[in-house]
């Protein structure tokens, strides 16, 4: 039983982490194309 | 914001991709995230940031774009490993190219103003002046050098969204789409240092 916890709590800490590195990665990505690109799009 | 739908059209062909194949969405870890942090703070105060975009001077702006890229560039050069950034990375030398040869902004001409038919009279906007608080700058096609390489392709008119934007704009939206398809793809290698979204 402590040990089903344990493996439990291990599983969801790692989907936590893999979470986290998408969406850093996804929030890279955005900050790249927004940085490399200049289209003129008339909000300015 | 043209380029935010490009990463929104890569998430949902990438998870689609993933789903019909049965696979994790895995979007490769990326090296050095903390350079495109650097490199985007200048621009955000220079172009995002309506309190301070404002106040900053042309030739500001003009420094803030140019090293900024500069610094994107080199994070386009760790990541190479990933060859969507072999994409991503020439859309930006074209887009740098053009912009450090018209003065440190990204050129674009009145035709192409006309073209997206703004709310805004285009005329109060002189030659060589900065297109509001835009990144780019007001010129001539004689004036321009590599025009080819500026803003000048417009969206569709049927599409819901106006905007310019140059050959390099559309190296990085495809890159960019094709860095998340390819995340959705089979895993020759599974590496252990990747990002599961699913």
């Amino acid at each position: 039983m402590k040990s089903q916890l344990f493996n439990m709590s291990v599983k969801a800490s790692r989907l936590n982490q893999q979470h986290v590195r998408a969406a850093l990665a996804i929030g890279t990505l955005i900050l790249f194309v927004l940085g490399a690109g200049a289209p003129y799009t008339g909000n300015h | 914001m043209i380029l935010l739908l490009a990463i929104l059209v890569g998430l949902l062909v990438g998870a689609v991709r993933a789903w019909i194949g049965k696979r994790s969405f895995l979007i490769p870890d990326l090296h050095a995230t903390w350079l495109v942090l650097i490199a985007f703070i200048p621009q955000w105060g220079a172009f995002y940031l309506p309190i301070t975009r404002r106040l900053i001077t042309t030739e500001f702006a003009a420094v803030a774009l140019v090293s900024s890229q500069a610094i994107l560039l080199l994070f386009a050069w760790f990541n190479r490993k990933h060859s969507a950034f072999w994409m991503l990375g020439l859309g930006l030398i074209l887009n740098l190219t053009v912009i450090i040869l018209n003065g440190g902004l990204m050129p674009i001409s009145r035709e192409t103003l006309t073209k997206l038919k703004l709310d805004a009279p285009i005329t109060d906007w002189q030659l060589g002046s900065r297109v509001g608080n835009s990144k780019d700058i007001l010129l001539s096609p004689a004036q321009t050098r590599l025009g080819w390489l500026s803003d000048r392709f417009v969206l569709p008119s049927w599409f819901p969204y106006k905007a310019a934007f140059s050959l390099g704009d559309l190296l990085i939206a495809l890159g960019a789409v094709w860095l998340l398809w390819k995340s959705g793809g089979p895993k020759l290698n599974k590496l252990p240092n990747q990002s599961l979204l699913s």
